[in-house]
């Protein structure tokens, strides 16, 4: 395989190519060789990982992906010849994600570092971002391609202001990252105000994003648990319909008039009906949220973004309609997923988008949110 | 995306016909990619019968071919249980794990969905191929 | 016939909260157990509809309701379901609750308070409680006027799930849909969101109308259809307005992990027509006409399963005219009575 590196004294001569495509989701790994718990904060090295998986050698998810048993972590051609976990060679995973499938620019979120114990996640999410900063977003970012994502711990509110205080200056990373798993609080209570305050403060969007179904990130649902990948997964969006519910109800959109959120990977189609019934509820209960001062559709609209992976595979015009429906054209966001097995192929999902939404959902949208460049270095072989 | 799969070395024979490879190179179990047309073409010799499907997933397009093959699981209605079959027929997409009979091309999920067959035969110990 | 309008959730209440224990059996009279009221999230100013309240219990006066539904809002048959209590500890107590509600149903509203004969009724039975609740549907299957078997909303496990297929095959042998519904009194029960407890009513009240998607598609993965065939579940808190975007997620998906539940052979969303039915109310639909009513009901055949939902006698209680504006006939003729038909036994023919 070809470098893809842009060497230093390249750079110069390097032409830049427009921005077309900005992928939303991309899941980097620690690989073997990156010494990962190297980056874990004073104290907690030895901590840090449950070590009985690495003896076992076989994840501890409950609800399993389909050939969970071959590859457990990313769909089947994407794991690189250097080994490790899919989307653990940042070089492979450029070769795959930017020169073959034309992705310009991808926004890095590092997932599954949750924990039941606050303090241990703190750490957790600390050394992923000083993982990914040097790995990915330093050594391996001369084509400066690669964005991060600030994981913090949505349970230690005052812990993650400081960890978003800490990166805030760093030219690569373009937003915060935290789970919208139970314990987690419901995104509009007001303990975790130092977490968007902060977040606003430094124009960084909030976004979230299914951690893992490992089994401590599991979360009890109202009404009991999917028996099977397909049904739990087909649920997922409702906690996040949950959480925006309480980000309007809760009046956290008043309080942080300024603060955007991102929704990745849970579906946007929900939003709809979501806004009509939110809107119906406030207007017949307004007396009661007085916080609230605006209808509750003007928020999601001016506030909350979503990615569009993965599109449902189910009539084309019909989903073409229910999008046009939706009329969201300033809040969707396009991305892959890569390296995961729901991965979004871009020449299909556009298919799948209406034509006049195409700028604004490749591109446009997201690198006004996260302040991207409009021309990135062209790459070899892309 | 492209084929990670080795491309065997193959011939082209005819404007129709392509050899694959020699007969004893596609044992049971084993499955080669041929150079033909724009995908390539997986050739699957499933328990000594030879099957070929364009490497190319009727979904989004995903290198169908170079995926794990397995078998299925279908319901027996007669039975009442699930029951393990057409085992080492079953390709599964790399991408989003369709699971495509290589005997028929058709999706096992939704049999409105297929990718395309090619007729596949052994001739004086050559796997041949017809386009 | 298309000016039929079949009522598919009216909540009768006692006239307080000790009526029912003139109908609780010897060995459990002298219990102690919670009324049907909300526990925790109860609207401020009031569950039921402003004008409901001073003459007594709201719906808790046959003649009232009556008069109300069949006079004021042209309904010509309508199905109640009232409240048991929440999911009890004592399981056996919680049985006997339904019990007494079953036998208090059929005294006071289907044989008493109903000269017309318009109400029809729903069997209460405690689904943790698995051999007590098929005895309950043998005793009651019969009753020419109960249409349906209810359990709560607020379950400990999905629906779907095996260890509930006994109560749901003597429903379908009894000819009668399962009602799913959102239950009161206190009970044990998980925080109403997957975000935990609602800080706000208006959370509560908006998440409760989707926790049935959950129970839905559970039902849809699971091997219930090839158990029991029979079987229709009936939702009818509503919120089929989320039925088509989780319904294309479930179709999505089972497509890669097909193999993982090999029982379901079809696309998911073609079993809804059969075996599935939902409320349908004001809050379910597009606001005016913001989207093209007719292709929205059209699209995943949400209307081959929304019934009319008056919701009677709560705040959010609807009048039939809020529902098919802009609908074509045969959608309003769905709506109204034909869906529910479909799944209620004699509820067409004797309204005739
Ligand atoms: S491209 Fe083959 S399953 Fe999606």
């Amino acid at each position: 395989m070809s470098t893809i590196e842009v060497s230093g004294s390249d750079r110069t001569r390097t032409k830049e190519v427009d921005v077309r495509w900005v992928d939303a989701d991309v899941h980097p790994l620690p690989h073997p060789g990156d010494g990962f718990l190297g980056y874990a904060p004073d104290g907690w090295r030895d901590r840090l990982a449950p070590r009985g998986h690495e003896i076992s050698g076989v994840s501890a998810r409950i609800l399993d992906q389909p050939e969970a048993n071959k590859a457990p972590t990313g769909k089947v051609d994407s794991y690189s010849p250097r080994g490790g976990p899919a989307c653990s060679d940042p070089q492979f995973a450029a070769q795959q994600l930017l020169v073959e499938t034309g992705m310009d620019i991808g926004i890095l979120l590092p997932m599954g570092r949750d924990h039941r114990n606050p303090d241990y996640e703190h750490a957790l999410k600390t050394t992923v971002n000083n993982w990914l900063a040097d790995i990915w977003l330093d050594q391996h970012n001369q084509h400066r391609r690669w964005r991060g994502s600030i994981s913090v711990t949505n349970r230690e509110p005052e812990l993650a202001a400081r960890e978003i205080e800490r990166w805030a200056g760093h030219p690569m990373m373009v937003q915060v990252l935290m789970s919208p798993q139970r314990p987690a609080y419901a995104f509009g209570d007001p303990k975790l105000d130092p977490i968007y305050e902060a977040a606003a403060r430094h124009r960084l969007p909030v976004a979230t994003h299914l951690m893992a179904n490992l089994p401590y990130e599991n979360s009890i649902k109202p009404v009991g648990v999917g028996g099977h990948f397909s049904d739990y997964i087909s649920a997922w969006g409702l906690i996040l319909a949950s959480h925006l519910m309480s980000l309007v109800f809760d009046g956290a959109f008043d309080r942080h008039p300024t603060l955007k959120v991102v929704f990745v990977e849970g579906g946007f189609l929900w939003v709809l009906p979501l806004m009509w019934r939110m809107d119906a509820i406030w207007e017949a209960r307004r007396s009661e949220l007085p916080w609230v001062k605006r209808r509750p559709s003007e928020y999601v609209r001016d506030q909350v973004y979503f990615t569009t992976q993965p599109l449902d595979d189910v009539d084309t015009r019909e989903e073409i309609a229910f999008t046009r429906w939706l009329d969201m054209a300033a809040n969707l966001i396009f991305a892959t997923d890569y390296p995961h097995w729901t991965y979004d192929d871009p020449k299909w999902a556009l298919r799948r988008l209406p034509k006049e939404l195409h700028p604004r959902i490749q591109h446009e949208n997201a690198t006004e949110l996260y302040g991207l460049p409009q021309t990135v270095p062209a790459l070899p072989g892309a | 995306m492209q084929v990670r799969q080795p491309i065997n070395k193959g011939a082209r024979r005819s404007a129709r016909e392509y050899v694959v490879c020699r007969q004893e190179d596609l044992p049971p179990g084993r499955m080669v990619i041929a150079p033909v047309g724009k995908f390539g073409v997986g050739v699957y010799n499933v328990h000594g019968i030879l099957y070929a499907i364009n490497n190319y997933c009727p979904h989004m397009g995903g290198p169908l071919c170079s995926g794990n093959v397995y078998g299925t699981n279908l319901w027996d209605d007669v039975r009442g249980r699930a029951e393990h079959v057409l085992d080492g027929r079953i390709a599964r997409c790399p991408w989003h794990a369709w699971e495509i009979d290589v005997a028929t091309g058709v999706s096992v999920a939704d049999a409105r969905k297929r990718t395309r067959t090619y007729d596949v035969r052994v001739e004086n110990g050559e796997v041949v191929l017809t386009r | 016939m298309s000016g039929l309008l079949i009522d598919a959730a009216v909540q009768p209440f006692c006239r307080d909260g000790r009526e029912i224990y003139d109908y609780m059996d010897e060995v459990n009279r002298d219990r102690g157990f919670p009324d049907v009221e909300s526990q925790w999230y109860q609207a401020p100013g009031g569950d039921y509809d402003e004008s409901l309240y001073g003459k007594g219990y709201p719906g808790s006066d046959p003649e009232i309701a009556s008069r109300h539904l069949f006079e004021d809002d042209g309904v010509d048959v309508a199905i109640l379901n009232p409240r048991t209590r929440g999911n009890l500890p004592d399981f056996q107590l919680n049985t006997a609750v339904c019990s007494a509600s079953n036998r208090w149903l059929a005294h006071r509203w289907l044989d008493e308070g109903n000269p017309h004969g318009r109400f029809r009724g729903t069997i209460r039975v405690n689904p943790e409680d698995v051999p007590g609740s098929v005895a309950e549907i043998e005793r009651w299957g019969d009753h020419p006027l109960m249409v349906q078997v209810g359990v709560p909303l607020q379950s400990r496990d999905l629906y779907g799930r095996p260890r509930f297929y006994p109560i749901w095959a003597a429903a379908a042998e009894a000819g009668l849909p399962i009602c799913i519904s959102t239950n009161g009194g206190a009970g044990l029960e998980y925080p109403p969101t997957p975000t935990g407890h609602a800080r706000t009513y208006s959370q509560y009240i908006a998440f409760m109308a989707y926790n049935y998607v959950y129970h839905l598609l559970n039902i849809l993965t699971e091997p219930l259809f090839k158990e029991v065939p029979g079987a229709v579940f009936v939702f009818s808190d509503g919120g089929a307005e989320q039925l088509t975007p989780f319904i294309w997620k479930l179709d999505t998906l089972w497509l890669g992990v097909r193999d993982q539940t090999p029982w379901v052979d079809r696309p998911p969303s073609e079993y809804l027509k059969d075996h599935v039915r939902l409320g349908f109310s004001r809050l379910d639909k597009p606001p005016g006409d913001s989207v093209p009513i007719v292709d929205w009901l059209a699209q995943t055949g949400k209307e081959d399963v929304v019934m009319y939902a008056s919701n009677y006698p709560f705040w959010w209680r609807n009048h039939p005219d809020d529902l098919y504006e802009g609908t074509t006939k045969e959608q309003t003729e769905k709506v109204r009575w034909r869906n529910a038909g479909e799944v209620y036994r004699g509820v067409t023919a004797e309204a005739a």
